[in-house]
């Protein structure tokens, strides 16, 4: 049972990094960001190419991700999402078109194929990572298996979100985000950069979303599609927990990756994703503005 | 009447025209393609009809289409020649005997434990009605559901999202039934009243386009009634509605089941052209696709929707088609998203009314539209 519960904890942080992104763009700027999945799927590729190019590790591919995709997400809050502030559908659907684009950059190694030029890595064939020999196997702990690499996800996760908690609470760049998800307009006022903020803001999260990339590409294949069904998960995370409650997003990546991990083992996966849905349906049903929302204004 | 009303008409009447004309242009497969291409139309409008009209996003549109191709797909299973040829007397699908276990009877009743639901279906008729009748009942339930609660904007985009995904991982894990992640394939053709629609027919053709003008005619008239100004109103500012007394979600339920009905009679006639049936259709990337489509023709002009949908789908396979850009086309068609969504967030509709207003503008000087039109515009 422990074992279970375990899995469980680690699908919920992987689920919880990614959510992390999501709920704080959509929290603070009002935007939903569909190529988050795709910063995901990024970060698994810097894990690939780092190991190839580098012969880097895992351990390093991690800040590196954080860079890479941090900057990535910087420039399309420059191009693209700054334009469509206030216009919620619009950043839904211009992200998405993003998420295309980037998907067939990496399938298309950056256009380079055109050229007749090949990165290995790149493409569209699937990708492993090795993890770490010290990484490997299994421990145990209180009559049960625990495996090492889960462990080291939590352990990231939760330094992670110990960080993300720290900047938002107990940091004056955090103070003006708060001020910006509480009112936007009002933050203005009192003379806080509204753009530069959520350009930083927009960054940050998609780092995040890197890491996950990393720590996903050690147990999963990595390609380019891959990146579609952790953004849906992401909002179902965020919306379970209530948009703009760091606490509520922390606790429904929880609460749905042990139900994932506990359907799974007692039927299969494709029902474990299938009754995960079904969960999120009901507590929008029930609950309309998520488990966990802060009372009104 | 006003002039840009007539334009307006006249518009309807051109494309309805231009579509009915197109068999004498093409070869066989070319109208097999076009039919897939005015499908795709309906389901521009029905997105038009709930996002435009109605303010409600509806990601998980897919779900109707591919219910109604799904009803309609497993009654022209078992009448494929291949359900017939299987040594019993009544027809049984093809994957059921591969997977069937040893000694299982050859019958629908009970050659594997979901086989039943299939019975009904033997009929065409069956799978023709429930095609219809099915999204709308699944639509007005959760319509009731969803907008009872007052639940609006991005909310109801993920609880459609979910519900289409949940949806299709259910399909797929009843492998032995649906024949999961490989679909119905290898169908039979559709007959009504002693017609085959052949679906490289002229015949298949004309039904498409038939089932799209009357679409778009129907939509159109619709959003005209007292139901389509009020339904406007309350995207608009549902509060104000309620307080005038309007059963708001009543009219949401009303267009969201219409605009399910629409896909559901689309994913039919897919089944018809395109002979399969399969969980993409139930796809996120699909429902997302179509909300494009509308996009880029214009969310709330109708005729732009469909003309959108029609248009992606024909540079799609065009470009799809070049040879230099064979791998390149799916990006391609990401930028234009982007594009669109930037510098032309009302779409092609949007700006075809632009154009039309600068030439009447041209056309009679004296009739400059009033300064609260302007505004009203603007916002």
């Amino acid at each position: 049972m422990l074992d279970i519960l375990f899995i469980g904890l680690s699908l919920g942080s992987i689920l919880l990094l990614v959510a992390l992104g999501l709920a704080i763009t959509y929290g603070a700027m009002g935007v939903i960001n569909m190529a988050h999945g795709e910063m995901v799927m990024i970060g698994a590729y810097v894990a690939v190419l780092s190991g190839i190019w580098l012969k880097a590790s895992l351990l390093l591919a991690i800040p590196l991700a954080f860079v890479v995709t941090a900057l990535l997400g910087l420039l399309i809050e420059r191009v693209v999402v700054r334009r469509l502030y206030g216009r919620l559908l619009d950043t839904l659907l211009a992200t998405w078109g993003i998420a295309i684009l980037l998907q067939q950059a990496v399938r298309l190694e950056f256009g380079l194929s055109f050229f007749g030029i090949h990165v290995e890595g790149l493409g569209a064939g699937l990708q492993n990572v090795a993890v770490p020999a010290y990484l490997q196997g299994t421990f145990r702990l209180a009559g049960a298996d625990i495996n090492a690499y889960r462990t080291f996800i939590i352990a990231v996760t939760a330094a992670l979100t110990l960080a993300t908690w720290f900047i938002l609470y107990r940091t004056a760049a955090g103070m003006q985000v708060r001020a910006i998800i509480r009112n936007p307009n009002m933050a203005a006022a009192c003379g806080i950069d509204v753009k530069r903020v959520n350009a930083m803001t927009f960054a940050f999260g998609s780092g995040l979303a890197g890491v996950a990339g990393v720590m996903m590409s050690g147990f999963k294949t990595v390609f380019p599609d891959m990146g579609t069904t952790m953004v849906v998960d992401g909002f179902m995370v965020v919306v379970t927990g209530g948009v703009g409650s760091l606490f509520g997003t922390i606790l429904s990546s929880g609460l749905l990756g042990e139900i994932n991990a506990l359907v799974a083992i007692g039927t299969n996966d494709i029902l474990a994703r299938a009754v995960v849905f079904g969960v999120v349906i009901l507590v929008i049903l029930v609950k309309p503005s998520g488990l966990f929302s802060f009372k009104g204004r | 009447m006003s002039i840009e009303r007539k334009f307006q008409i006249a518009a309807y009447v051109l494309f309805i025209a231009v579509i009915f004309a197109a068999p004498v242009f093409g070869d066989e497969f070319w109208l097999n393609r076009i039919s897939k291409y005015l499908v795709y139309g309906m389901l521009g409008v029905a997105i038009a009809l709930t996002w435009g009209y109605a303010g409600i996003l509806n990601l998980g549109q897919g779900l109707f289409f591919g219910l109604g191709a799904y009803m309609l797909a497993m009654s022209l299973k078992l009448s494929s020649l291949t359900s017939l040829q299987q040594g019993s007397d009544k027809p049984v699908p093809d994957f059921m005997l591969w997977n069937a276990e040893p000694g299982a009877p050859t019958e629908l009743c009970c050659i594997n434990k979901g086989s039943f639901i299939w019975l009904p279906f033997q009929s065409q008729s069956v799978g023709l009605v429930l095609g219809i009748v099915l999204p709308v009942a699944i639509a007005g339930a959760l319509g009731m559901l969803v907008f009872r609660k007052r639940i609006s904007g991005v909310f109801v985009s993920i609880i459609t999202l979910a519900l289409v995904l949940l949806v299709r991982l259910v399909m797929v894990d009843a492998q032995p039934v649906t024949n999961g992640f490989n679909g119905l394939t290898d169908l039979g053709w559709l007959t009504i009243g002693g017609i085959e629609f052949d679906p490289y027919s002229r015949a298949t053709y004309y039904l498409c386009a038939a089932c799209l003008s009357l679409t778009l005619i129907g939509a159109r008239l619709i959003v005209e009634t007292r139901a389509g100004m009020i339904l406007q109103a309350i995207r608009d500012d549902h509060v104000r509605a309620r307080y005038l007394g309007f059963d708001v979600s009543l009219y949401q339920v009303f267009f969201f089941v219409i605009s399910a009905g629409i896909a559901g009679v689309a994913g039919m006639l897919y089944v018809v052209v395109a002979e399969f049936a399969s969980p993409t259709f139930m796809d996120l990337s699909f429902s997302v696709t179509m909300v494009v489509w509308a996009a880029v023709g214009g969310r709330s002009s109708l005729l732009g929707a469909c003309i959108g949908a029609i248009l992606i789908n024909m540079i799609e396979t065009e470009v799809s088609e070049t040879e230099a850009l064979v791998e390149a086309w799916k990006a391609i068609i990401g930028l234009i998203f982007v594009l669109v969504v930037l510098f032309m967030p009302r779409g092609l509709g949007g700006l075809a009314h632009d154009v039309l207003r600068q030439f009447i503008r041209r056309l009679k000087p004296g009739t400059a539209p009033s300064p609260l039109q302007q505004q009203s515009e603007a916002l």
